[in-house]
């Protein structure tokens, strides 16, 4: 578990500690947003959470903005198929846009 | 918005690399996924328990504005705005 006022205080290497981690982010608020974290933008630390749906598609993403961030619980790792899924989500995307180059 | 500075001077260059690849990695995840919402259909949860629906069009490069059309605001439907990132706690989409 992981508990501060300055996630955005982080570096980049203990925010890559948490990539591909299932975590729980509670944001202003007490929001609570659930899911997988396939990153966290160094730039402004927001954190992008992805809702695996069963099928190999479909899938919800949120996005918590790192202004407000209040806590990061690390609650699953992911398997081998998750991660992959992770890593490749928003790049088979941009390529069919793009026409399958 | 500003970019942090990389650990302090002076640290030593296997580790600045390192925390240079981290955050590489880091930042093409989050443009690509910036890059796929495109058009997509953006639910913006704000302050004072605000909730917009939007088409997303794009950002500016630090994250600070989002352009957006179709914007429903509780007044009515506004063709074409500017979010301010600030006033947003999350948003959320599907793919």
């Amino acid at each position: 578990m992981y508990t501060t006022s300055a996630w955005r205080q982080q570096t980049p290497r203990d925010w890559e500690h948490y990539v591909n981690k299932q975590v729980r982010v509670t944001a202003h608020g007490q929001q609570q947003h659930r899911g997988w974290l396939h990153t966290v933008d160094p730039v402004t630390a927001s954190v992008v959470l992805v809702q695996l749906g069963e099928s190999a598609g479909g899938c919800s993403v949120s996005v918590v903005m790192g202004h407000a961030v209040e806590q990061v619980e690390v609650v699953g790792e992911a398997d081998e198929e998750t991660a992959m899924r992770l890593s490749s989500l928003f790049r088979s995307e941009e390529l069919e846009a793009r026409g399958g180059e | 918005t500003s970019i942090s500075a990389s650990s302090k001077p002076g640290a030593d260059p296997a580790s600045l690399q390192t925390e240079q690849r981290a955050r590489s990695m880091m930042r093409e995840r989050f443009l690509r996924c910036l890059i796929s919402m495109a058009n997509k259909k953006i639910q913006f949860h704000m302050y004072e328990k605000v909730k917009v629906d939007a088409t997303f069009g794009a950002s500016d490069i630090d994250v600070l504005n989002f352009q957006v059309s179709d914007l429903q605001t509780p007044i009515g439907v506004q063709t074409e705005a500017l979010i301010r990132c600030q006033d947003v706690i999350s948003y959320s989409f599907d793919m």
